[in-house]
């Protein structure tokens, strides 16, 4: 500490400098406490604060006039920019989702997941076991059941039982005719189904609730599938006693 | 429209983005407008000090103002804007010194302000302060313009320039020394002298 401003006689003089000269404007409790008892310490703080006000005005460089509307126009050619950048992106993000969802609907839609006849027809009536009910007093007339049976080249002669509903419906991607009968205890779901590879002939399924069974004909499968109360043998022996196939 | 927690309908998303979208773009533009009005001024003496070059600071303060306005979201508490700023400078500082390595050497003391050679005794002692505060190792003079100029803590400082609190002070300690010291040497360069 050449050259010093204040003799240094103690420590408490070094250490007074220090921290004046590091923080002129300092209030810490110690450094006011010196100044209250040394009037030197005092004066050295203010010199200290006036030099920095010196310092402040030399660091104080002149800022150019244009700087500021320079920013400004900067930013705004800028982010029009970023604009017209994610627009672009905002279209190219829109047409992959696009395709994106018809890949998915597709796959949806015509993929097979499962890979015969038996567990794609459980999976259908869980699927639509809330749908229908046993109490449905709807029916459907056997007129028009055969209306809808001629896309398979069928017919039925008699009435089978109480018909609550007949419509076609997507069987694993294949259009196919889904009646559903009053049972005993609940729904029987019949299921004509054109003949199709990728789905293997099940001849009988059944899980813990369901069973079921399916009649091979020559261009359709027909599939019965209820509750473990109904006599399926019955069903189908309806079924084959009723249905004529048109060549 | 209907209440909140409702779901949209295509339409009313449609309708409701643009204008939603466009109105936070519009508080973004004024945030970003106050900032650079409010600021720019410390932000181009901070450069000028760090870089000691008048068109280096200019430029270093416009890719400041562009990478703050990309992250203006990021900035949640407008007290914070000026070292928020100072940061962003100083980063922007680090990577020009990383592109040029060689061209270090060029910001002598020649090339520090020498614009007012005409002016007041006060402007005469400006300038050779500028000089002897130009002439102090970068890692002094950094944290006496931040305090000085910036009007930062101690604190505020170390937690800026990643130091302990300890070594901010050494370096201001030192930094106001070594100018007090340029003082002794030439005291007729200055009004301002110790009794």
């Amino acid at each position: 500490m050449n050259d010093s401003i204040m003799p240094e006689n103690t420590m408490d003089d070094l250490q007074y400098r220090r921290s004046i000269y590091a923080d002129p404007t300092s209030q810490d409790d110690k450094i006011i406490a010196a100044q209250n008892a040394d009037p030197a310490k005092k004066q050295l703080a203010q010199e200290l604060g006036r030099f920095d006000e010196q310092l402040k005005q030399a660091m104080k460089v002149p800022v150019p006039d244009d700087l500021c509307s320079k920013l400004l126009l900067r930013q705004t050619l800028a982010s029009h920019q970023q604009e017209k950048r994610k627009s672009r992106v905002y279209l190219a993000l829109a047409a992959s989702v696009a395709i994106i969802a018809g890949l998915v609907v597709n796959y949806l839609q015509f993929s097979s997941s499962y890979t015969n006849l038996g567990d794609y027809a459980l999976a259908h009536v869980y699927h639509e076991q809330n749908v229908f009910s046993n109490d449905d007093n709807n029916r459907v007339s056997l007129v028009s059941l055969n209306k809808k049976m001629t896309a398979f080249n069928g017919h039925f002669s008699e009435p089978m039982g109480e018909l609550i509903s007949a419509d076609y419906c997507r069987f694993d991607g294949m259009k196919s005719l889904h009646l559903v009968f009053k049972g005993l205890t609940d729904t029987v779901a019949v299921f004509v189904v054109p003949k199709k590879e990728h789905l293997a002939f099940t001849d009988r399924f059944s899980d813990k609730k369901l069973q079921g069974e399916s009649l091979g004909f020559k261009d359709a499968n027909i599939l019965i599938v209820a509750d473990k109360n109904e006599s399926l043998e019955k069903w189908q022996e309806t079924i084959i006693n009723n249905i004529s196939w048109t060549i | 429209m209907k209440s909140f927690g409702n779901k949209k309908t295509p339409t009313q998303v449609l309708n409701s983005e643009p204008s939603k979208n466009s109105k936070s773009m519009a508080t973004k533009q004024v945030r970003y407008e106050a900032l650079v009005k409010a600021l720019h001024g410390d932000l181009y003496r901070y450069g000028y000090w760090l870089t000691h070059d008048k068109q280096v600071a200019e430029d270093l303060v416009q890719e400041t103002f562009l990478r703050a306005w990309r992250a203006l979201d990021s900035l949640k508490d407008e007290k914070a804007a000026k070292s928020w700023l100072i940061t962003i400078l100083r980063r922007e500082n680090a990577r020009r010194f990383e592109r040029k390595r060689f061209d270090m050497s060029e910001y002598e003391e020649a090339s520090i302000m020498d614009t007012q050679s005409t002016s007041s005794e006060q402007e005469i002692e400006n300038q050779w302060l500028r000089n002897k505060i130009a002439q102090l190792p970068p890692e002094y003079s950094e944290p006496l313009i931040l305090q000085v100029l910036g009007g930062y803590s101690g604190e505020d400082i170390a937690s800026m320039l990643n130091l302990n609190k300890n070594t901010v002070m050494t370096r201001l300690f030192r930094a106001r020394n070594q100018l007090k010291d340029a003082l002794e040497k030439e005291p007729e360069k200055m009004r301002f002298r110790h009794e």
